[in-house]
């Protein structure tokens, strides 16, 4: 059963037995790339350790797949002349396809987006849903999926909204001249501290930003995780706005005092009136 | 406290306590099970009229929603760790509580609660940081009393292989590879922080009671998911 030929001299022995060593090298790469990570974490440079780490994890699977090529009796050479010519062909054939098929190899080697990742690109906003070779689909808010040629995304800004595991969100709590700015914030920092998600690590900032036309205005800045800030920041402020006027302290509203020039008039004029009638 | 919370209940289960109903029992051919805490209410019907009811403490990451298996306890106190040196250390750590429902031989988690505290923080920065669980707890040098519905006890041996004295502030640890031991009084979990270089550690847990007599907890972590993930922790974002 294992020395039967599947084609030239490659039996189904040697198929497994290539299958076996790209596992084996995946397994190796895996366990070299943490042990680097790990002890050169303090002696090299972050964005250097990544490149390092990458170059390995590459180099690692690339001896793996020249080891398969060669046992499966296949040249790399003529691999790379074959494919030149054949990708010669494709591109003039279909420019754009190709295109899209090379953004596509492209964003899953890089990987500025994964499946289940809020992002907005080119003013789509939603989940990830798939990446394929040629498109990505995302799934919107309003539950509409709109398939994206990779191509696009590729050359276009990318905003990915998971891409951090936290990240932090702002409110502005305008409050009344007359109440005390100090009792709200202590308020609303310990709102901030009974919710679950608000992050206790970084530190919620909270302070009073401008004195306004019409308000003593505080900044509420609570870090969420990235999956959970907007349910956070759902519930977070009308939880703010019924603690602080349970607690006397009230949203101030636009108002104006408006002193009138002609009523100063008619209180001058009734007194000069009555100083006059008493000369007579 | 409640006598006999933790361990196997056969049905009728009612256990009371201030804040704490729970409520199994038998209809005609099924079972109903009633919780009542801090003014949630849920009630499920068991399509079964022969099972029991285990009550055990759980890997305290899934409430009030499972999204990090990490559990991050901060010290009230720092721990200063001299270099080469081995040392025990006792904090606690939050409990969460597992209710599961059995026959002769399959378990299955019905109702999760927690009375301690629920919070989470990120370990590291926004750009690489993880979100953890966050518990905050005092240092003791030896066992310190704890309500076993709250929080369990944690017996830390921190091992420091630097060649440095180290200030450790915090320690993170992995849900999966949590060994929690529970008795009626006590939780309890024991574990390992070897202590790496100034701002590297490595944790996980040791297989063991902190008392004989105390009985294993049915690990959540590895009964729902594959044991693909490494149970250790590599803390690389400070100590």
């Amino acid at each position: 059963m294992l020395d039967k030929i599947v084609y030239g001299n490659v039996t189904v022995l040697n198929l497994i037995i290539a299958s076996a060593i790209i596992l084996a090298a995946i397994f190796i790469d895996k366990l070299l790339t943490l042990h680097l990570k790990k002890s050169l974490k303090n002696k090299v440079n972050k964005a250097h350790l990544e490149i390092i780490v990458k170059v390995v994890y590459y180099a690692i699977i690339a001896i793996a797949i020249l080891i398969v090529l060669s046992m499966l009796g296949i040249q790399p050479s003529g691999l790379l002349v074959a494919g030149g010519i054949a990708g010669i062909v494709i591109g003039f054939a279909s420019q754009s396809i190709v295109g899209n098929l090379i953004s596509g190899i492209f964003l899953i080697i890089e990987r500025p987006i994964k499946i289940g990742n809020v992002v907005d690109i080119d003013g789509t906003m939603g989940f990830v849903e798939d990446i394929r070779i040629v498109a990505t689909t995302i799934r919107t808010y309003d539950g509409i999926c709109v398939r994206i040629p990779n191509e696009k995304v590729f050359t276009t800004n990318i905003t990915n909204y998971f891409a951090n595991a936290a990240r932090r969100f702002e409110y502005v709590v305008g409050i009344r001249y007359s109440d005390n700015a100090d009792k709200a914030i202590q308020i609303i920092r310990e709102l901030i501290e009974v919710e679950p998600f608000a992050l206790k690590y970084p530190k919620p900032q909270v302070f009073v930003h401008n004195l306004g036309d019409n308000s003593v205005n505080i900044v509420v800045r609570p870090w969420a995780p990235s999956t959970y800030w907007y349910d956070l920041k759902m519930e977070l402020l009308w939880k703010i706005k019924k603690t602080l006027e349970k607690n006397g302290i009230e949203i101030a509203f636009p108002q104006r005092t408006l002193w009138f020039a002609n009523e100063l008039k008619s209180s001058t004029t009734k007194k000069t009136e009555s100083g006059k009638s008493n000369n007579s | 406290m409640m006598t006999s919370f933790y361990g196997t209940h056969e049905i009728p289960v009612k256990i009371k306590n201030e804040k704490l109903y729970i409520d199994v029992e038998k209809t005609a051919d099924n079972l109903i099970y009633k919780r009542e805490y801090a003014g949630e209410k849920i009630e499920k019907l068991i399509l079964s009229s022969e099972a029991r009811i285990h009550i055990n403490p759980i890997e305290p990451v899934n409430l009030p929603k499972e999204i990090t298996p990490y559990l991050l306890i901060e010290f009230e106190k720092p721990l200063i760790v001299g270099p080469r040196q081995t040392k025990d250390a006792f904090m606690t750590f939050p409990v969460e509580i597992g209710v599961y429902i059995s026959d002769k031989r399959n378990f299955e988690l019905i109702d999760i609660l927690a009375l301690a505290k629920k919070k989470f923080t990120l370990y590291g920065e926004p750009q690489n940081g993880v979100i953890c669980k966050y518990w905050r707890s005092d240092v003791y040098t030896s066992e310190p009393l704890a309500n076993s519905h709250y929080e369990g006890i944690l017996n830390l041996h921190i091992k420091n292989i630097s060649n440095k004295w180290q200030e450790v502030t915090k320690t993170v640890f992995n849900a999966y590879g949590m060994k929690i031991y529970y008795s009626e009084k006590q939780v309890s979990m024991r574990a390992n922080m070897k202590i790496l270089s100034d701002a590297t550690a490595e944790t996980d847990f040791i297989d063991s009671p902190l008392k004989k007599k105390m009985k294993k907890s049915l690990e959540l972590y590895t009964l729902r998911k594959l044991p693909i993930v490494s149970a250790k922790y590599i803390m690389q974002e400070g100590i």
